[in-house]
């Protein structure tokens, strides 16, 4: 589903430049379930900026899907996106304006769904991360745990192939940090693709396979089933 | 202590400098245009008042009916000074003018003639009244001999080119000599006395001597002694209808008595207007100078009030936001130990530094303007600069607008709880943003309203100038004090005629632009009677008048002046038509006289009818008219058939100096002199479209703050957006709209105000327009533009913005 072959990636700063990606190159395929681990500031989170097509690689080739989407200007790379893709962050990414329910709502209503559908698609959702209940809330009235289960029904509620996670557990305690992997493992075994940035080998052990990486480039693979 | 407050605030203020500078800019053009308005206010309200005893001093106005006339004049008989003098004790001392308006003077030793404006008659009171001085001769004996005459600098400069001129002579209208007996200071020219540059010796004026109780020329000024009740005043002054007037009046009117006089409707009422009122307050036709008006007072006072608030919404609006912010820097600062009261004071500091670097913008920006600004509202206004009061005043106004304007963001932000800031959680968003909404919402709207007043004024103008007014006063030039030319007249208006540019020319005083002429009484042969008299304007004209001025015939013919009893018609209009109950047809042929009491009337029968046409400002419903064919020779218009003005004005000038030489050439175009009496309303109408600029402009420099700050506090909230597939367009839309609707409440609150104030001004206007849903809209759709306008620039950079970095940015 995902390949990638000799991506680089560059940040100029004013006297430096950092290589934040080196010719990096593998391939995940669909129905996996990927973890990327690496020391802080080794390239996890540029790389999955690239993969989730919120950036554009300064080198190399990605294939999508069997498409190649390096060179893909904003609108195209965003029409992409918004079918196919889900992102869960460590900060959980909530808008706090708006409540439980139209934070999951909102990725419907940028594909353009009618609204009779996108409440029960959404209801669905909820029932699915148990936090139905909670509809109504805010995220400021929810807990760690519960606000990642929300953003998690946000990442899947437009069925994407491919949920990009990046840290998801970051913020949450153990308990919580289980939940919130059992969810994903949940999903994954329901046929979604998974790239997965994480600190935490207890986490990783959720995954099929391990990518480490080390100053933007892939230093091993272990493979866990 | 206090120093610490002071650098604390400068540092937070370099900190933001987009904010600093939007609250800056925007409270100083508020502040400058609020301190225009405000000088312009201070001089109105004090109009006069430069005058010794300039509260004392009041004048005596005359409303009379007799005879079927109805007068308001601001003046009163020759005898009512002297008798006031003589007859009430508390009368410390009288003085009245006899004005002549314009008049052509020169030093005996030249030969060209200098036009005075405002000439005038003045008893020899005068210098004592008003306490005024003389740079050169002695107020005790200056105006006392006939001939004699007292100049301002201005002109004595004008005439001799120096003030030191007491004892020289100058000839009046090429006849009388008078000689100069002393010169002041050009008068205050917000005073009623402005215009005035020649002051004559009453003495020479025979009709001021006279003990006529009819004739009303005079104006009457009188002095009262310090605490004098207005009410006996009155009741004195109700007295003199009996004690003098009625006696004298019997004279005239045999066997008429008090009753009598009372019992045919008849009325004679003296009346008292402080000097200081005159200005602002008084409403006759024939005053001595350019008057205000208080409507205008409050109207300026309204937009300069207007201006200043919304600068300082703007403070409010811009520092609430920034507020958000900074919860943090307050979270820290109570966890640490300082009390809401220090915050306070740390804030109302911020708001005082910048207030008072606004101010001493505010003033530069004003006197730079200043210029602009007196010709926009036709006064000669002066930044007090050496008025200490003026610097307190200043003071004041600054420390007052910073409190004011720092006291609501003080207020919000020293009330944020520190464990909600230091959470990051920010603020439940909601309440805040009501007020924040509700201050945005009340600048567009004065924005809205202000828009409305200036269209209306605007279109008011427009249909006044383009109002068929029933006479063509296009390509008319007429030129002015032809009476000059004394026996060259018909020369000059022949060799006149004889340019191939002219298409006809009439001599007559008599021109269709607004100025004070008044009724007289006629009646028909038919009714004879005080009861049935018509009050109507005598025109004095010649046969050429109703073809140069294109009036329009609609029954009967034009004057014949080879006819020798043409020398009694009369030509009417249709409103005259209308006073006589008769169609035009019936009308012609019917004889009229003015001379109701004598033996022998003459008559004077109706040859011919026209339409009605303005003569008078459109504020006038138009009056009966009757035209005379008599000579006048106080103007000349002239109709031309040509575009080529420049040229044909030289001709008939070279032809003037020719036949008149000596005599001042004054010309103007008669589509000008009908511009000139709307001066006021085209007044009203700039300074209109330079405050609603103004307010509009520092409504959007809030806006555009405000909708920064939006963006900024919002940053987080559109990466996600752009993460989950929102569109660079649909953020845009989100963020801009939310704006919008602000906007568009304010309008939609604002229009009906607008509509109801305007159409109030509008009352004013015998023939005015009605405010139509085109000036509505228009209002509508200019000022959402405008806020689209400078919203989207944010709004556009906002969601154009990588999410990435926002996203990072935690
Ligand atoms: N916008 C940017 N501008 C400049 N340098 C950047 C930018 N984003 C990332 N970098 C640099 O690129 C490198 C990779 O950063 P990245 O955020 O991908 O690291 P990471 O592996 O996700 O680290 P962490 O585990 O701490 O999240 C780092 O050296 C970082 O400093
Ligand atoms: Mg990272």
């Amino acid at each position: 589903m995902i390949k990638i072959t000799n991506l680089e990636k560059y940040y100029k700063t004013e006297e430096v430049q950092t290589i934040a990606l080196n010719k990096l190159s593998f391939e995940v395929k669909q129905g996996e379930f990927a973890a990327i681990m690496g020391p802080s500031g080794c390239g996890k989170s540029t790389l999955l900026n690239i993969l989730g097509l919120l950036d554009d690689p300064d080198g190399g080739s990605y294939l999508f899907n069997g498409i190649e989407v390096a060179g893909y200007n904003e609108r195209k790379r965003a029409q992409l996106r918004k079918h196919n893709i889900g992102f869960v962050f460590q900060s959980f990414n909530l808008i706090d304006e708006l409540s439980v329910f139209e934070n999951v709502e909102l990725p419907l209503i940028y594909t353009g769904v009618k609204p009779a559908e996108r409440k029960e698609r959404v209801h669905a959702v909820l029932e699915k991360m148990q936090i139905m209940h909670r509809r109504k809330h805010f995220p400021q009235q929810l807990s760690g745990g519960q606000q990642q289960r929300v953003a998690v029904a946000r990442a899947v509620v437009n069925n994407p192939k491919l949920i990009l996670a990046d840290e998801p557990t970051g913020n949450l305690d153990s308990s919580n940090g289980n939940e919130v992997m059992d969810l994903l493992t949940e999903l994954n075994e329901a046929g979604t693709t998974i790239i997965m940035v994480t600190h935490s080998e207890h986490d990783a052990k959720f995954s099929h396979r391990i990518i480490r990486m080390l100053d933007g480039q892939k230093v091993t693979e272990n493979v866990l089933v | 202590m206090i120093r610490n407050y002071i650098k604390i605030a400068f540092r937070s203020l370099k900190k933001q400098p987009f904010f600093t500078l939007i609250n800056t800019l925007g409270l100083a053009i508020g502040m400058a245009g609020g301190l225009l308005i405000a000088l312009y206010i201070y001089e109105e309200l004090n109009h006069d008042n430069m005058f010794a005893d300039a509260d004392r001093i009041y004048r005596i106005e005359t409303d009379i009916k007799f005879g079927g006339a109805e007068i308001k004049s601001a003046e009163a008989a020759p005898p009512m000074a002297g008798t006031l003098q003589t007859d009430f004790a508390e009368v410390e001392n009288t003085v009245r003018f006899r004005t002549l308006g314009s008049n052509l003077l020169r030093s005996s030793d030249k030969t060209a003639n200098i036009k005075e404006l405002s000439t005038t008659y003045v008893d020899s009171t005068f210098f004592n009244m008003f306490g005024l001085e003389l740079i050169n001769g002695n107020t005790e004996t200056a105006l006392k001999e006939t001939n004699t005459l007292v100049m301002t600098r201005t002109a004595a400069e004008n005439h001799f080119g120096s003030v030191d001129v007491v004892g020289k002579s100058l000839l009046l209208n090429n006849k009388e000599t008078y000689m100069v007996t002393g010169v002041m200071e050009d008068l205050p020219k917000n005073s009623f006395l402005g215009d005035y540059s020649i002051f004559m010796a009453m003495a020479g004026n025979v009709a001021s001597r006279e003990n006529i109780w009819g004739g009303n020329n005079y104006y009457t000024f009188v002095k009262l002694a310090p605490e004098t009740r207005m009410d006996n005043f009155q009741l004195q002054l109700d007295g003199l209808l009996e004690k003098y007037v009625l006696p004298w009046a019997k004279k005239t009117f045999p066997g008429m008595t008090a009753d009598s006089f009372a019992a045919s409707g008849n009325y004679i009422k003296f009346h008292t207007i402080p000097l200081t009122d005159i200005h602002l307050y008084s409403d006759n036709q024939n005053e001595m100078g350019e008057t205000g008006t208080i409507q205008n007072v409050y109207i300026l006072s309204f937009i300069g009030f207007f201006l200043i608030f919304l600068a300082c919404v703007n403070f409010m609006n811009l520092s609430t936001a920034h507020s958000l912010k900074r919860s943090k820097e307050v979270g820290i600062r109570k966890t640490l130990g300082s009390n809401r009261l220090q915050l306070i004071v740390q804030f109302l500091t911020e708001s005082g530094l910048v207030a008072f670097a606004s101010m001493i913008i505010a003033i530069v920006i004003a006197f730079i303007a200043l210029p602009f600004f007196n010709d926009l509202a036709g006064r000669n206004i002066s930044i007090p600069f050496t008025e200490p009061l003026f610097y307190v005043a200043i003071l004041l106004i600054t420390i007052l607008l910073g409190l004011f304007s720092g006291s609501y963001p003080a207020f919000v932000i020293s009330r944020f709880i520190p464990v909600d800031t230091l959470k990051g959680n920010g603020m439940k968003n909601s309440s805040k943003w009501n007020i924040r909404s509700m201050l945005v919402v009340f600048q567009f709207g004065v924005a809205v309203f202000l828009i409305v007043g200036t269209l209306v004024v605007f279109q008011q103008l427009e249909f006044i100038q383009n109002k068929d007014l029933g006479f063509d006063k296009e390509q008319v030039l007429v030129i002015n004090d032809t009476y000059a030319a004394g026996k060259q007249l018909n020369v000059f208006k022949q060799d006149v005629l004889n340019l191939s540019a002219v298409k006809s020319a009439t001599l007559s005083s008599f021109m269709p632009t607004p100025s004070s002429r008044s009724n007289s009484s006629y009646f028909r042969e038919s009714a004879m009677d005080q009861e049935y008299a018509i009050q109507m304007q005598t025109w004095e004209v010649d046969d050429d008048y109703l073809n140069t001025l294109s009036l329009e015939l609609i029954a009967g013919r034009d004057f014949n002046s080879q006819s020798a009893a043409d020398s009694t018609a009369v030509i009417i209009n249709e409103s005259t038509l209308a006073t006589l109950g008769l169609s035009a047809e019936e009308a012609l042929g019917i004889r009229i006289t003015e001379e109701v009491e004598r033996e022998n009337p003459e008559f004077y029968h109706v040859i011919g009818v026209i339409k009605d046409f303005h003569y008078e400002s459109l504020r006038e419903n138009i009056g009966s008219l009757g035209l005379f064919m008599k000579r006048s020779t106080g103007s000349m218009a002239i109709k031309l058939k040509t575009d080529d003005f420049a040229s044909v004005i030289a001709s008939i000038e070279s032809i003037w100096i020719k036949r008149v030489p000596g005599q001042p050439f004054n010309y103007r175009f008669m589509d000008d002199a009908f511009e000139t009496s709307y001066k006021e309303e085209r007044r009203l109408g700039s300074i209109f479209i330079v405050f609603t600029s103004l307010s509009i402009f520092i409504a959007c420099l809030g806006l555009f703050g405000l909708a920064a700050f939006n963006a900024q506090n919002r940053i987080k909230e559109i990466g996600v957006r752009k993460v989950l597939g929102a569109s660079v367009s649909q953020i845009t839309y989100g963020l801009t709209t939310d704006f919008l609707k602000l906007v568009a409440i304010a309008t939609i609150i604002a229009l009906p105000f607008g509509w109801y104030f305007m159409n109030i001004w509008l009352e004013d206007f015998s023939y005015r327009i009605q405010i139509g849903w085109e000036i509505m809209s228009f209002s509508a759709i200019l000022v959402i533009s405008i806020a689209i306008i400078t919203v989207s620039y944010q709004s556009i950079k906002a969601a154009l913005a990588n999410p990435i970095k926002s996203l990072r940015t935690e």
